[in-house]
């Protein structure tokens, strides 16, 4: 090969490596602009004017009038919508609070120790999990009532049936917890050093990343819990949560014109969730990493 | 779990049901035998657990026993006697008017749940009336051995060395039981039952009716469920494999195109995707959902530029509301598979690659020999879970078009996109026929099941767990 | 098992031209009833006599009416009213407030109560039922509620029957079909709170040139690229098609609420005819299925009740417009006028464990529902009251939206109790001719064969 030949086949493959980065930007820019409409949209329909436009549905994107009515409705006490998102805010807490201690405390058990029965229960739990999570609804809204969780208990209700199930969701931290090598806890174990004890000042601070995961993952869920929400709670205005009282608006009836209400309750709900992830995404894509390839 | 899990099969599969029998009798052998040997202490403990081991010192374990069968007692009187002894009926007293008082009758719901709660309690009290047997035996043995025993302290630390495990998983445990297994048994006896809206508790009595339920969904009359069900079992099935497979393909894409080298700004791009993550999806779903309905934005613009002169019907014609439903599903699901295929295709050894490049293969040549079977062989469990995930992914189906359209041609207000689980949701929730919905209940789980069982033993990754570790 | 069919009637004059099977002969005022109830109980003893005998009840019922005490309300019986309970209401979002008002009249009106508490939740009159039935206990102890539900409230146990002592004053002060709706079997279940739950047709004045004609607006829709909003997959909506060409669907039911039979003649070819005239309407390109005004787009013609109204007037200014429904012509050249169900909307009392809390939710229901308290309601929220002297004051009588419904009500028949399945299994119907499932160019057989299955389910919901 002589170096003009060299030389004309680097031009051509870079040519052709040209066009091709020409065109990945074109479907890039392509996705990221179908991606982003409906939020586009869903922000614009919120700035709408309700005094101009009302705040029906309409078949145009571009508000005539912008305004904030649709956000100062949200905070004058006609509805209860600080409230509502202050229930969503109280049980994402503690939901993942709780459950990444499940999480942790059922992962170390089943990663590092051997017991009988370990897969047997392990076995056990995949199979319940293959049942329909609606199927129970009804038995565990009696169960939550016998206990006075639901309607103005339906907070710490909703909050204690996410938690109390948790342990099943082992298998992302497992997958995790196994990864660190085991010599660790025998040398510990050699010092003298208790199974309560590695887990504390071991392994838990070697897992931060997952800590994380989980607590992420455990914070999002309460934001669309509409089904098991709208069932424990109904009647009862002031616990429900986000979910249950704003798909009302778009759902019911006797919400005429909330329309642009919706979708700026829908704005103030998806910020710090957004934001929230975005800031966390590094850990995100570790644990849904580590938990495809560990299933 | 596979090289343990291949062991204990294999012990149990030499005949499990023999196994089974050989375990009772050395059981009832053993408490037998102990109860004949056994001290005054030991005898008593027949009858007030946890008795020979108090007398004996071990306070923390002799209690622990006391205060169970206490407890046990306890809510067997006070609370679940009155329960169980219904459990054959359900409950026979009517709901009677009083003057205008209205005077509830037994409530056939609460007497079902609670009677299941007290058969496990019992079947809890054996098992420890059986340990306690067991620790009486062990004690005896090791004092005529001259051994001391366990102290107190020991076996109170031990919760935190050797039996940390119990204590870890004590709360998850009862939590899992109390929330997820009591609740499935008692579904599992309602398909047996004739609870609907015709029988409902506390006014109502409902009573077991066999397998009436079932015969019920295989039957063909004018009001069974058989086709109804075979149709909405298809789309179900159908609809799992688009939605996992359009999103796992087209995901890897993105990420491959992401990945490309030369391209720029790869954090804003995948930022930018991952928003259908990020926003709750009730948001996103519902505004998308009226985006497309007949009057909505896209039509009206459609409309508005002289593109089509009637609006297309993307949710009220079954088959494009099928379509729509998919699409929708790989906007929300790209992002997913995106992430996770971006960080396993940098593992890929680029050496692999790069000798394949010197044989002259392709890009497509190197995706299909190298990047597809890797990717296949590492994310096999996530496509798994990800399949049974979407059989039952309520959320975007119906927030989307609550199964919507229905039909005549199909009962039980299903309608052309409802899943099997959002079927049941109709069902328990809009039609309260409880039994139907619990009979449906256990086919999805079947489905699942079957699915999982033949698809996990074939996953090259799973045959081999402990290698990972 | 007649007098359910009795009860439902409402003017004589209405069941009259139905039953004889010709909607589109108007009755003009209230004043000819009699004499129309006279000539519709003759024509209908020629058509089927069990059809005559309700007629002719129904005007007796109506002749009685006068004679019992409307204007006084009852009150609360004695009784020990010591021990303050807690009494929960469940009214519609929009109507919190104003029953919050109430309810501390209420309380001032009755000095023993004055510790008992009072709370309203905004749950709307379609989740009131659902709710209620999931659990009834924790339900509602007085609650509103869509009367399409009663049956089922019934069966379930959610309902009390209403206090002997109020069951006169309930019959003689509200009109005779918010009664029937309110009446299970014999048993007067509920207190009618409304009448204005009949849909007739909102309309944009600059594009609709005819309101009178299907066909004519239809076409001033598409020439103007507007949409015509209404909600043919629902068992309400749909009516409006299949009474119109003289078909009947009514339930008998027992006083637990179950349904005893049905009396439905879909199948037929004034079935056929409603059927192909639905289908003609999906199948304009400004037609767009459903009702809720907030949720439409576009519209120059939507057909609502009066609780949109408020929405309706923001949104076409005005051009706003009220009328009664159209009339349509198939293509034999005959003309139909759309007809439809009047429905009502109702207060019902939770069946209670305790005497006195009865007394009060009884005293607190028939409180909300009279006729003072109606017209403020009416007043406030524009719900249009089902109480005769209400109805006849001056305010309500100049509402434009609730005249064109009095216009429509005339060629429709007061709602009477239909199993949920049936609404579910008229949804369906409506979505096939939606999904175009039922084609418009289906051929009669074809219809017809689906109003057959149509009609053999209707009567398979009744046991």
């Amino acid at each position: 090969m002589t170096k003009t030949e060299k030389t004309t086949e680097f031009t051509s493959m870079s040519a052709r490596r040209r066009t091709g980065n020409i065109i990945a930007y074109i479907v890039l820019i392509l996705m990221s602009i179908i991606w982003l409409f409906p939020f586009f949209g869903l922000v614009l329909q919120s700035f709408r004017s309700y005094s101009a436009e009302y705040g029906g549905m309409v078949d145009y994107l571009m508000p005539h009038r912008f305004s904030l009515d649709n956000y100062r409705f949200l905070f004058t006490g006609e509805t209860n919508f600080i409230k509502w998102y202050g229930n969503t805010l109280t049980i994402a807490f503690f939901v993942a609070l709780f459950q990444t201690i499940i999480v942790l405390c059922v992962s170390y058990a089943l990663s590092r120790m051997r017991f009988k029965g370990r897969t047997a229960l392990m076995r056990f739990w995949l199979i319940l999990g293959m049942f329909p999570g609606f199927l129970t609804m009804i038995c565990l809204y009696f169960l939550l009532k016998q206990f006075g969780l639901t309607q103005a208990g339906a907070v710490p209700g909703l909050i204690l049936v996410s938690i109390a199930s948790s342990g099943m969701g082992y298998y992302v931290c497992k997958g995790y917890f196994d990864t660190i090598p085991k010599a660790l806890d025998e040398a510990a174990r050699i010092d003298g050093a208790s199974r309560a004890q590695i887990m504390f000042q071991m392994i838990i601070p070697l897992s931060k990343p997952i800590i994380i995961y989980t607590a992420l993952v455990a914070f999002m869920a309460p934001w669309c819990d509409y089904v098991f929400a709208s069932y424990v709670a109904f009647g009862h205005d002031e616990s429900y949560n986000v979910a249950v009282a704003m798909t009302r608006w778009v759902w019911t009836n006797d919400y005429q014109g909330y329309f642009t209400r919706f979708c700026a309750g829908g704005v103030l709900v998806a910020i710090p969730v957004t934001i929230l992830f975005m800031a966390l995404q590094k850990y995100y894509v570790e644990g849904v990493t580590g938990g495809a390839v560990k299933g | 779990m596979a090289n343990s899990n291949t062991a204990d099969t294999a012990v149990t599969k030499t005949n499990p049901v023999a196994a089974f029998f050989s375990a009772l009798g050395s059981n009832f052998r053993e408490i037998g035998t102990t109860f004949a040997k056994g001290d005054w202490r030991t005898k008593l403990s027949y009858l007030i657990m946890g008795f020979g081991p108090l007398l004996r010192g071990q306070i923390a374990k002799g209690l622990g026993y006391l205060i169970a069968e206490g407890m046990f007692l306890w809510y067997m009187i006070g609370f679940g006697a009155q329960y169980i002894s219904k459990f054959s009926t359900l409950g026979t007293v009517e709901t009677q008017k009083i003057h205008r008082k209205t005077v509830y009758g037994d409530n056939s719901f609460l007497i079902l749940l609670f009677s299941i709660l007290t058969i496990v309690i019992i079947c809890a009290l054996i098992l420890l009336w059986r340990m306690n047997i067991r620790e009486n035996f062990i004690e005896e043995k090791r004092l005529r051995e001259g051994k001391p025993l366990e102290t107190n302290r020991h076996f109170l630390t031990s919760f935190l060395d050797g039996n940390f495990d119990k204590t870890l998983l004590a709360l998850p445990v009862l939590g899992i039981f109390m929330f997820t297994v009591l609740p499935i048994i008692f579904m599992i006896c309602i398909a047996f039952t004739n609870y609907d809206k015709s029988h409902q508790s506390p006014t109502h009595l409902f009573t077991w009716v066999g397998l009436e339920n079932f015969r019920n969904l295989f039957s063909f009359g004018s009001n069974g469920f058989a086709s109804t069900f075979g149709t909405v079992l298809t789309w179900t099935l159908v609809w799992a494999f688009f939605a996992t497979f359009t999103t796992y393909f087209l995901g890897m894409a993105v990420a491959m195109l992401i990945n490309k080298k030369g391209i720029r700004f790869k954090k804003l791009w995948r930022t930018i995707l991952v928003v259908t993550i990020a926003v709750p999806q009730f948001v996103s779903l519902l505004y998308v959902a009226k985006m497309f309905a007949g009057d909505g934005l896209v039509n009206g613009y459609l409309l508005k530029w002289g593109v089509i002169s009637q609006p297309i019907p993307f949710w009220t014609n079954p088959t494009l509301s099928k379509i729509m439903i998919v699409l929708i599903n790989i906007w929300i699901g790209i992002p997913y598979m995106m992430l996770i295929a971006t960080g396993l295709l940098m593992n890929i050894p680029s050496d692999l690659y790069e000798s394949a490049r010197i044989d002259g293969a392709s890009p497509w040549q190197m995706f299909w020999s190298i990047t597809l079977p890797y990717m296949l062989f590492v994310t096999g469990p996530y496509l798994l879970t990800s399949f049974t995930g979407n059989l039952n992914n309520f959320n975007v189906i119906y927030l989307l078009t609550q199964g919507g359209p229905t039909s005549g041609r199909l009962t039980g207000n299903a309608g052309y996109t409802d899943l099997l689980v959002t079927w049941l949701y109709k069902m328990t929730v809009t039609a309260t026929n409880y039994k139907m919905a619990a009979v449906i209940g256990i086919m999805v789980f079947l489905v699942t099941a079957v699915i999982s069982l033949i698809v996990y033993n074939m996953l090259p990754s799973v045959k081999d767990e402990e290698g990972f570790q | 098992m007649k007098k359910k069919f009795v009860a439902i009637m409402m003017a004589a004059a209405t069941a009259g031209t139905l039953l004889a099977g010709c909607g589109s002969a108007p009755a003009t005022d209230a004043a000819k009833a009699d004499t129309a109830a006279e000539t519709a109980a003759t024509e209908a003893v020629a058509a089927a006599t069990d059809a005559a005998e309700a007629v002719t009840e129904a005007a007796e019922g109506a002749t009685e009416a006068p004679a019992a005490d409307a204007g006084e309300v009852p009150g609360l019986v004695e009784g020990d009213y010591s021990t303050p309970q807690e009494v929960k209401v469940w009214v519609a979002d929009n109507a919190v407030d104003f029953t919050n008002e109430q309810i501390a009249e209420f309380q001032k009106a009755n000095p023993d109560l004055a510790d008992w508490t009072f709370t309203v939740e905004p749950v709307g009159e379609g989740d009131a039922a659902t709710n209620v039935i999931t659990d009834v206990e924790a339900g509602a102890d007085v609650y509103t509620f869509a009367q399409d539900q009663i049956a089922r409230l019934v069966s379930a146990g959610a309902l009390e029957e209403v206090a002997p002592d109020n069951v006169a004053w309930v019959k003689a002060a509200n009109d005779e079909g918010s009664v029937g709706a309110a009446t299970v079997g014999d048993t007067l279940y509920a207190y009618p709170v409304t009448s204005d739950n009949g849909y007739f047709m909102y309309y944009d004045k600059s594009v609709v040139t005819d309101p009178s004609d299907l066909d004519t607006i239809i076409k001033d829709c598409e020439a103007a690229g507007k949409n015509i909003y209404m909600e043919i997959n629902s068992g309400w909506y749909n009516t409006a098609f299949f009474f119109a060409t003289g078909c009947t669907l009514t339930y008998d039911t027992d006083d637990q609420g179950n349904f005893t039979a049905a009396n439905v003649d879909y199948a037929t070819d004034a079935g056929v005819a409603a059927l192909k005239e639905m289908t003609k309407l999906a199948n304009s390109s400004s037609f767009q299925n459903g009702s809720s005004a907030g949720n439409a787009t576009n519209y120059a013609v939507i057909i609502d009740g009066t609780w949109d109204a408020e929405s309706i007037k923001q949104v076409l200014g005005d051009n706003y417009a009220c009328a009664k429904l159209p009339s349509f012509t198939t293509e034999d050249g005959q003309t139909y006028q759309m007809s439809g169900f009047g429905g009502f909307k109702l207060v019902g009392v939770k069946p209670q464990e305790d005497d006195a809390k009865l007394s009060v939710c009884d005293a607190l229901a028939a409180y909300l529902t009279s006729g003072d308290v109606q017209l403020a309601r009416y007043n406030a929220i524009g719900w249009g009251p089902s109480n005769t002297t209400a109805q006849a004051s001056d305010e309500v009588k100049s509402d434009v939206a609730l005249t064109a419904l009095a216009d429509q009500l005339q060629y429709t028949i007061p709602q009477g109790q239909y199993p949920s399945e049936y609404w579910d299994r008229a949804k369906a119907l409506g979505d096939d001719i939606i999904s175009k499932t039922i084609t418009a160019d289906a051929s009669d057989e074809d219809l017809m064969a689906e109003l057959q299955t149509f009609q053999d389910d209707c009567i398979s919901y009744a046991q």
